[in-house]
């Protein structure tokens, strides 16, 4: 077998983890991004480090090019098909807006090319998916005729009720193919089978938005890995967590957005195993955000609810994570009210933070950092870039100055800010769902995640924080262990008290089938494992949740335990349930996963002799203290350090404030006891 | 002593706690309510109080319950007094004599106590579907008095010690044509209330009660603060405006506006003195409303950073003689007031200010909820059902910056509902097109938002339908030389008919835009259409390319960009 190896793109360097599966090492590094051509970072990765790639045997890919592109507009040309008469559903919207009390408010501009490549279709179904008008093939055929003269690069059809009857969109679909081969049309209840037409429509047209661009982007990476000698086939990570081959993937580009933070959710989880933590809270802080995730009792939280901006939805499953911009590179500001912010605009990897001597002028969390001594300047990226603090001390001086700050105070007042951002988000995906933190290990990773994470646990009361191996490229390393992962939705409302029972078992039946078979197609010949849910909610409300559905045959008795499940799910999130209610099931729905050969990434290298030093780090109250200086492999197993220290390594460095002391755990993590009283 | 820029970090956490409590009060509304209204509009506002009365936090919610809660709060614990309250008591309240903005506005109110002390309320302000008014849905269009507008509700307890009062809920669900709807709306108000309750339990526990009242009463002095700050860069003056409300629903004359405003020293003097006597028809703003109206105006006016509490209204005196149509006396109806009147108010300050600060303000907006309401019993399954069904509008342009196209008018902030809830809800009709309608947009130099237009087709044998619109006569006005918006309007095509007429000619209705309990049949059609904003500035100094590109999408047609834009053949 030979090298596993995963990329993961962020917004400010990418990272890779090569495994070698006959040896049981890992090796890792981490370069600049190339937001302009992002895959010479890759070229430059497999260059530095000197990977043969015609010894690698799976490589899975974690990228930002789809979030990116979404971000900065730079999608294709649009057109937007629809029922006649609905034309402007992508310009209309929700009518609602972000903010109140701001006039100078602008509605978010749609993804679609222009109000005339909105074009509408005489065709309709009621809401029960029974048709009320039937397509008009020479209208179809008409229709793309004038998209061909447009200059659309990509079309995506959205019909009202998709979601429970498909074949309007099936048909038009089809005269697509043959009108404008080689076009790529985005279908709604292929890409987001949910009610509510301007939440799908805006997930069908994000998607299409992305498919000539992610496909460019998959076949010249493609290309480049074939050049250098790479045989197999390769895979995206997908938001949900799952990989799906990457020829596959550009298909379906809007699967992807959330594609990096997934591959560190995806490691989380194992080392949670490994570790025995069935409850985490995960920080990954990089360059440009933090990213704030949860397992609870072993288990991801699944999502689809993600918004390209504040309005333009693109309801795709996800991992349940809350991105803050709260990274490295984030710049601090001060607000008209004389506030100080931390974020969300970044310095990213051109220029970066002033320290980098790349041209930055603005103040960031990594400047602080410096300042505070938390971070060594000879040793960023183990040595491998120098950091320059001599115009850092300035530039803090004039934006503390008009709140009287000196630049030691101000930096200070920098890291607690972001770390109040970050406890905000961790607090966002845990006490408001219910889950108290206290009760719950932080696994802290990313560049930045271990030098804040301390403080951050302290914020919530987490007891334990834990640094796993290599955290500075841990979500590359989540992309070694990505499993396929299928889901395929039914969409069918049923009264609990009316469940016609044997259509549901064949419908399920049905998606499972083609799950299975979506699965064997992104080469995965193994045993899946199923999963199935059915969302319900009490008849009345229009928001449902995902209730666990047992394997085998689904008898009246089943769904009893399922409606009791989700009356007991309910007064959880909510305080109450409502006993005798009558439960509505409005979709059905189908995991399936494809597990990949286990990785053994339990090897733990001998600890180093290296010398032990000390630094000076400001403590707030207490000024510059000493603090113990060791690097990480260093670290004798059973040998417990107390903070205030600061634990080096390449690519990340590790924080600990004073009371707390952290030793060496199992498989070579750092554990670090926060001294909060759980 | 900690260092003044840790205060500030404080208490930017403490003011976004008590902002992301607000907010996840809605979450839990929205996620769990039975209407449409609560569910897919969110037509409702979650807002904290200490035990005085004064605002703590909102989040974005409507603006007109936001301003107007704060006066039902204060007659509520007026009333009742403190010591009415124990923990686990849950108050509602919707009377308009009594502080609330309309009957169809319940006000669910909470005390939360720690250590056996009452410390803050937590509130929430909801429009329920049914209010069993005269006609379904309420907001009758040609009620004239308050009785008509639904069950009136004084501050009532429905909940002592955390167990339900049952004779109140069995008063309240028997008058109310869908009360299973009606129940479950009230449990989602209730689970939100219980959850804020949770969040400021937890706040207190983790920082202590001292240091919460502190920071809260510190954060009310920065928004007063702030609030000042602000009105001090308006230049010192007298302005006024003049608007008038087209019909009443009962008889067909103006109800003109006189708004008087001073500015001087960080105050402002808001005064109506002038303004037409209260109507017999339901367009009758209280003064609750008048005053939320102004406090809308100004908080879109001043920096949107500013803490949204208590502290931004101190600057403010409102004048609003009563006996007016903005201080309606009793028995007055006054469901138009909250809905139409307090969009109009609002939009008068931007127009009254427009050479004061031109940078700031914006053209009218489109002014009307369009509120169109209808109800029945599903003929699949004999339930029954009601819907507040409202639209959006085209709002003004300001400088630099074109009108937004179809957004809810400036007193809401709720969402439409999709077409494919809405059919799968209400069996009673199916909807045709919902669209921009070309040319609404007032002309300006940055033109007015496009308002829409949507087609409804009767789908059962029969419906009762009610209206209470506005601004489809007096046009939405453009400001420093721009255009008017085009109007609104409500139109009827009976089965087969093809031509559309207004309710006037058809059903006989006192007023075209407002009427009430008219019955619709299978496959007669009506059409809203929902007024653009008004131009900012002056129409032949906008950027050419600009009105070229609006022909292209069809925001303006070729005519208009010649007649009224002066764009030239070829330019």
């Amino acid at each position: 077998m030979g090298l596993v190896i995963g990329i993961d793109t962020g917004g400010t360097f990418t990272d890779m983890v090569v495994f070698d599966p006959a040896t049981g090492r890992i090796e890792s590094l981490k370069t600049s991004s190339t937001p302009s051509s992002p895959g010479r970072a890759i070229a430059n990765a497999l260059d530095e480090s000197g990977v043969p790639a015609a010894d690698i045997s799976t490589f899975t890919h974690g990228t930002t090019v789809g979030t990116n592109a979404l971000i900065e507009r730079t999608g294709c040309k649009v057109a937007f098909v629809t029922t006649q008469g609905f034309e402007d559903m992508p310009f209309i919207q929700r009518i609602n807006r972000k903010v109140l009390y701001d006039l100078r408010w602008r509605k978010p501009e749609p993804l679609v090319a222009s109000r005339r490549l909105c074009l509408g279709l005489d065709e309709r179904l009621d809401a029960s998916g029974s048709e009320i008008r039937p397509v008009d093939e020479a209208e179809v055929r008409e229709l793309c005729q004038a998209i061909r003269e447009s200059g659309a690069e990509a079309v995506a059809v959205c019909l009202l009720f998709s979601y429970v009857g498909t074949e309007h969109e099936e048909r038009v679909k089809q005269i697509f193919a043959e009108e404008l081969p080689g076009l790529p049309v985005s279908v709604s209840h292929e890409v987001a089978p949910i009610w509510r037409e301007y939440e799908r429509s805006s997930t069908t047209i994000a998607d299409a938005y992305l498919r000539p661009l992610l496909g460019r982007y998959v076949r010249s990476l493609d290309a480049a890995l074939r050049d250098a000698g790479m045989t197999g086939d390769w895979t995206l990570m997908k938001s949900n967590g799952g990989a799906m081959l990457a020829a596959a993937a550009a298909d379906a580009p809007i699967q992807t957005v959330m594609s990096g933070p997934a591959g560190g959710m995806t490691a989380t989880q194992h080392v949670a195993e490994a570790l025995g933590e069935p409850n985490v809270l995960s920080l990954d802080m990089g360059g440009t955000s933090a990213d704030v995730g949860i397992l609870v009792e072993g288990r991801q939280r699944h999502t689809t609810e993600y918004e390209i901006e504040w309005g333009l939805p693109a309801a795709v499953p996800l991992i349940d994570i809350k991105s803050v911009g709260a990274g490295g590179g984030s710049i601090a500001w001060v607000d008209a009210g004389g506030f100080l912010r931390v974020g969300p605009r970044s310095a990213g990897a051109e220029p970066g933070p002033i320290c980098y001597g790349r041209g930055g002028t603005e103040v960031t969390v990594t400047d602080a950092n410096l300042l505070l001594g938390r971070v060594n300047p000879d040793y960023f990226l183990a040595g491998r870039m120098r950091l320059d603090a001599s115009s850092v001390t300035e530039a803090m001086e004039a934006v503390g100055e008009p709140m009287g700050l000196d630049a030691l105070e101000l930096a200070a007042s920098i890291v607690e800010i972001a770390n109040e951002n970050m406890a905000s988000a961790i607090k966002m995906v845990s006490l408001e769902r219910g889950h108290d933190p206290r009760r719950f290990a932080m696994l802290a990773f990313g560049g930045a995640g271990p030098l804040h994470a301390a403080a951050v646990a302290r914020l919530l009361g987490v007891p334990k924080v834990i640094v796993p191996q290599y955290p500075g490229v841990f979500s590359a390393l989540g992309l070694l262990l990505a499993d396929i992962r299928v889901d395929k939705v039914w969409t069918q409302a049923f009264r609990s008290n009316d469940v016609d029972a044997p259509l549901v078992n064949r419908q399920f039946d049905r998606i499972t089938e083609r799950a299975i078979g979506d699965l064997r197609q992104e080469g995965h010949s193994g045993e899946p494992e199923v999963r199935r849910a059915i969302n319900m909610r009490y008849f009345g409300q229009n928001y449902e949740h995902e209730v666990e559905i047992e394997a085998g045959e689904l008898d009246e008795a089943a769904l009893e335990r399922a409606f009791r499940r989700f009356d007991a799910l309910h007064a959880e999130r909510y305080g109450y349930a409502i006993d005798g209610e009558v439960i509505e099931l409005v979709s059905f729905k189908v995991t399936v996963i494809g597990r990949r050969a286990p990785l053994d990434l339990s090897r733990v290298d001998g600890a180093t002799e290296l010398p032990r030093s000390s630094r000076q780090v400001y403590v707030r109250g207490q000024g510059f203290v000493d603090a113990t200086v060791v690097h990480r492999s260093s670290l004798e197993p059973g040998e417990a350090i107390a903070g205030p220290a600061v634990i080096e390594e390449e690519g990340s460095t590790v924080y600990l404030e004073p009371g707390m002391v952290v030793e060496r755990g199992a498989v070579g993590s750092l554990v670090i006891e926060t001294g909060v009283e759980a | 002593m900690t260092s003044p820029v840790i205060d500030q970090v404080a208490l930017t956490v403490v003011d976004n706690y008590l902002t992301s409590c607000c907010r996840d009060m809605g979450v839990t509304m929205m996620t769990t309510a039975y209407s449409p209204i609560f569910n897919e509009s969110l037509d409702f506002s979650c807002v904290i109080f200490d035990p005085a009365g004064n605002m703590l936090a909102q989040a974005e919610f409507c603006p007109s319950q936001i301003g107007t809660i704060k006066f039902t709060v204060d007659w509520t614990i007026e009333e009742l007094g403190l010591d009415a309250f124990e923990e686990g008591d849950v108050v509602l309240h919707n009377d308009p004599y009594r502080g609330s903005g309309h009957v169809p506005e319940h006000m669910l109110l909470k005390g939360v106590f720690w250590e056996g002390e009452l410390v803050a309320f937590v509130a929430n302000v909801a429009h329920m579907s049914e209010v069993g008014a005269k006609t379904p849905g309420g907001l009758s269009g040609d009620a004239t008095e308050i009785y008509q507008e639904g069950l009136l509700l004084p501050p009532v307890k429905i909940k002592r010690r955390g167990e339900d009062i049952e004779d109140v809920w069995k008063i309240i669900l028997a008058n109310h044509r869908t009360p299973r709807v009606t129940l479950g709306d009230f449990r989602a108000m209730m689970g939100s209330l219980d959850l804020a309750e949770k969040r400021l339990h937890r706040l207190i526990a983790d920082h202590g009660l001292q240091f919460v009242q502190t920071a809260a009463s510190d954060l009310m002095a920065i928004a007063e603060r702030r609030m000042r700050a602000e009105i001090e860069e308006i230049p010192d003056g007298v302005y006024t405006f003049e608007d008038a409300i087209e019909d009443d629903g009962i008889t067909d004359h103006d109800y003109p506006m006189k708004l008087t405003l001073t500015v001087a020293g960080g105050e402002i003097i808001a005064d109506f003195t002038g303004s037409a006597p209260q109507a017999v028809g339901p367009v009758n703003a209280i003064y609750a409303v008048t005053a939320s109206a102004i406090y809308n105006a100004f908080l879109h006016l001043t920096d949107p950073t500013i803490p949204r509490n208590e502290g931004c209204y101190r600057p403010f005196t409102i004048i609003a003689p009563p006996g007016t149509i903005v201080n309606c006396s009793f028995p007055a109806p006054v469901a138009g007031g909250n809905t139409e009147t307090s969009p109009r108010i609002t939009d008068m300050v931007f127009g009254a200010l427009q050479h004061a600060i031109p940078d700031r303000v914006a053209a009218a907006c489109g002014g009307t909820s369009s509120p169109f309401l209808f109800g029945g019993t599903d003929p699949r399954t004999g339930e029954p059902y009601a819907h507040f069904h409202f639209e959006g509008v085209g709002w003004g342009g300001r400088r630099g910056l074109d009108g937004n196209n179809m957004v809810v008018t400036i007193n809401g902030n709720c969402r439409n509902t999709p077409v494919e809830v809405f059919e799968t809800r209400y069996p009673a009709f199916r909807i045709e097109s919902y669209r921009l309608v070309g040319d609404s947009g007032g002309p300006g130099e940055f033109r007015g938002g496009l308002g829409g237009e949507r087609i409804f087709t009767v789908t059962v044998p029969e419906v009762t339908v009610s209206a209470l619109l506005n601004r489809m006569k007096t046009e939405p006005w453009g400001v420093l030389g721009g255009g008017a918006g085009a109007v609104g309007g409500l139109w009827v095509r009976r089965g087969g008919a093809s031509e559309w007429r207004t309710f006037v000619e058809e059903f006989g209705t006192m007023s075209p835009s407002k009427f009430s309990g008219v019955t619709l049949r299978d496959g007669d059609q009506v059409k809203i259409l929902m007024p653009g904003g008004g131009g900012y500035g002056d129409p032949s100094r906008r950027d050419r390319a600009l009105v070229r590109r609006d022909v292209e999408d069809g925001f303006v047609s070729e005519q208009a960009a010649r007649t009224v834009y002066g764009l030239e053949d070829g330019a």
